[in-house]
């Protein structure tokens, strides 16, 4: 929970130096805490409930196996394999999908984007677990394969968000920046970009959220995560390990967009 | 009515030296999948200094000659001079930075604060960020927004009013000797607008600069133009000062766009200073001599405030009104119908009554005053 109360912190610190000059210290922060006092609210339920089952298991008496499989180390070594997972195909997203909408939202290319978007759509509708099954056979087992499969399921929101993002920015400051001497890419870069951010970010977050999820599944091909804790469970029969795999992977889920929106929110009042 | 002034009273330096700013030689625009230009063998002179007010239906092809100076539309045909250099093959990007542009509402960078909103075309033209600032403040107080407090602020802070003076404030920044605006009052409220058309001649009168100014708006291009281009159907009909546009439309066209209410239109061209007004006198003795000269009340700091005396008329059932000396007959006229006064007392800068425009006038016939005519 500490990286959440540092997120908060930081937060309300780059937001503060972002507000005009001359006002005094106390009516920011009053003002920040009005605009922003629901943030609160979701990591004090996370921590709550984490806290709940925390108490829960403490009160059990753990035979071996559970005491093995829930020592904090293993979860530790699950839990950075999950994240791992989960931070790199999202950075896969972003390198692809942003581009690619850049690309489709070109004016030479916007034929293309029907297509292209169906082509996304297709890749989300199919169920991720058979995706990264059949991959597996295709490839190989492991966290490449893992990878590919979650970049390609979480493709489609920040593509369309992008292309979206794009088509959203009024003409009118497009001509304004033609007409002012701003060339097409100056004009991409300086205007279009900056004022698609918003809706690009949440694409991402959602891409962010999915893969989180996803990544649960990636212990299948082998790939580890927080459902080889899951697996784990299931295989020696431990309800109580059952329900510490399922109540922190929903809390690293929660806490993981409410980070996105954290930082979805920064990047909206940037850019006006 | 149509005859209220034997000449115009316009001032038309014509042939006075300038030289012509931006030349249109033959300029035509087809749209790539259309037959019928939709500018069709324009040719135009835009001289030096002087507001040009482009005006006509929807699709008459104004914006698009508009957007042919600089070329954010590629002209099919023809040559477009600047400053006497033809520009129809050089870099349009370079082109344009040297170009003032304002669009409709100004067309602020949301994410960009004011200062920066006015510093885009420096930057790109490469000055050092001092001069940037001091430009922009600079700009600032000429369009009447005080720098400390608008220059850190974003567009979405500012009025619809506000952000169109730092859209002609961005336009300017770079000291372009041609300035293109595309009905850039347009969406303002019409007090606003008309605050805004003053003060933009008042800028233009410092300035000086050749300005292609798209409108829809007959009043607006009356009231700003120094010359009028009407557009029907990618062709230019007529090209003359407002006073000609007006009073002799080239053909049936110019005069159904020109519509009725002509004559009172023309009313806005006739200024006040350069009318013969009729005599007012303040001094309280003056109201012995009762010589047929209307005699008003005036206040501590000399401003008129009722009439004393009228001839030939009841002067305590007359209501005074005033109108400044800076207006044009059609401001007065617009006070005495407000007013229901059948005269009006015009005055100058501090408040002072300089004389009197009586109704009767406006049928009688104006006499401007020698010099002026």
């Amino acid at each position: 929970m500490s990286t959440a109360t540092q997120g908060t912190v930081n937060v309300q610190a780059e937001e503060a130096v972002e507000e005009v000059e001359g006002k005094q210290e106390g009516g920011r922060l009053a003002r920040l805490w009005m605009q922003h006092y629901d943030l609160v609210i979701l990591p004090v339920i996370i921590l709550l409930l984490l806290l709940l089952l925390f108490l829960y298991i403490s009160t059990r008496d753990l035979d071996t196996i559970e005491e093995r499989v829930l020592a904090a180390d293993n979860v530790a070594g699950l839990l950075r394999q999950h994240l791992w997972l989960a931070f790199l195909s999202t950075v896969l997203v972003l390198v692809i999908a942003v581009p690619l909408g850049i690309a489709l939202s070109r004016r030479g290319a916007r034929k293309a984007q029907g297509p292209v978007l169906a082509v996304g759509g297709f890749a989300q509708a199919l169920p991720p677990f058979g995706v990264l099954l059949l991959m597996a056979f295709w490839l190989d087992f492991g966290v490449t394969t893992a990878v590919i499969g979650l970049t390609l399921a979480a493709l489609l929101p920040v593509l369309r968000n992008t292309v979206i993002g794009l088509q959203q920015v009024d003409q009118s400051l497009i001509e304004a920046a033609r007409g002012m001497g701003m060339s097409a890419r100056q004009t991409l870069f300086r205007v279009e970009i900056p004022l698609a951010v918003p809706v690009i970010v949440a694409g991402l977050r959602v891409a962010l959220v999915l893969n989180v999820g996803t990544a649960t599944l990636a212990s299948y091909i082998g790939a580890g995560g927080l459902g080889e804790l899951v697996q784990q469970a299931l295989r020696l029969n431990r309800i109580n390990v059952l329900l510490v795999a399922g109540g922190i992977i929903a809390a690293l889920a929660l806490l993981i967009d409410w980070l996105a929106g954290v930082v979805e929110r920064v990047v909206v009042s940037r850019s006006g | 009515m149509s005859e209220t002034t034997d000449q115009p009273v316009v001032e038309t330096p014509e042939g006075a030296g300038k030289s012509d700013m931006i030349v249109l030689e033959g300029v035509e625009k087809i749209y790539p999948g259309s037959d019928a230009p939709a500018v069709s063998q324009l040719d135009m002179a835009i001289p030096q200094g002087e507001i040009v007010m482009l005006i006509g239906p929807s699709g008459c092809g104004k914006t698009t000659t508009l957007k042919m100076i600089n070329r954010l539309i590629e002209p099919t045909a023809g040559r477009i001079l600047l400053d006497g250099k033809d520009v129809t093959h050089v870099n349009g990007d370079q082109l344009r930075r040297e170009i003032g542009y304002v669009i409709q509402q100004g067309g602020l960078f949301p994410h960009f604060s004011i200062a920066d909103n006015i510093g885009v075309v420096p930057k790109m033209l490469g000055w050092d960020k001092q001069r940037i600032r001091a430009r922009a403040d600079e700009l600032l107080h000429l369009v009447g927004l005080e720098p400390s407090t608008f220059r850190d602020r974003y567009p979405r802070q500012l009025s619809g009013g506000q952000q169109q003076r730092v859209g002609v404030a961005r336009a300017l920044a770079a000291d372009p000797p041609v300035m293109l605006m595309d009905e850039p009052f347009g969406a303002i409220d019409p007090i606003t607008r008309d605050r805004l058309q003053d003060e933009f001649l008042d800028i233009q009168r410092t300035v000086g600069k050749t300005i292609a100014f798209v409108t829809h708006d007959l009043q607006e291009a009356v009231k700003l133009g120094d010359k009028i281009a009407v557009f029907a159907t990618g062709k230019l009909e007529q090209y003359d000062d407002p006073d000609t546009i007006l009073t002799r439309p080239a053909n049936d066209f110019v005069s159904d766009f020109v519509g009725g209410g002509a004559a009172v239109r023309r009313l806005s061209l006739v200024e006040l200073a350069h009318l013969e007004l009729h005599p007012i006198e303040t001094d309280e003795k003056a109201a012995d001599s009762r010589n047929g000269v209307a005699v008003a009340e005036v206040d501590g700091s000399g401003k008129p405030v009722s009439w004393r005396h009228l001839p030939g008329g009841d002067a305590a059932a007359v209501p005074l009104v005033t109108v400044p000396l800076s207006g044009t007959v059609y401001d007065a006229v617009d006070v005495m119908l407000d007013g229901s006064a059948s005269l009006v007392a015009v005055v100058d800068e501090e408040g002072r009554a300089q004389g009197v425009l009586h109704w009767n006038d406006l049928v009688g016939g104006l006499r401007t005053r020698k010099g002026h005519a």
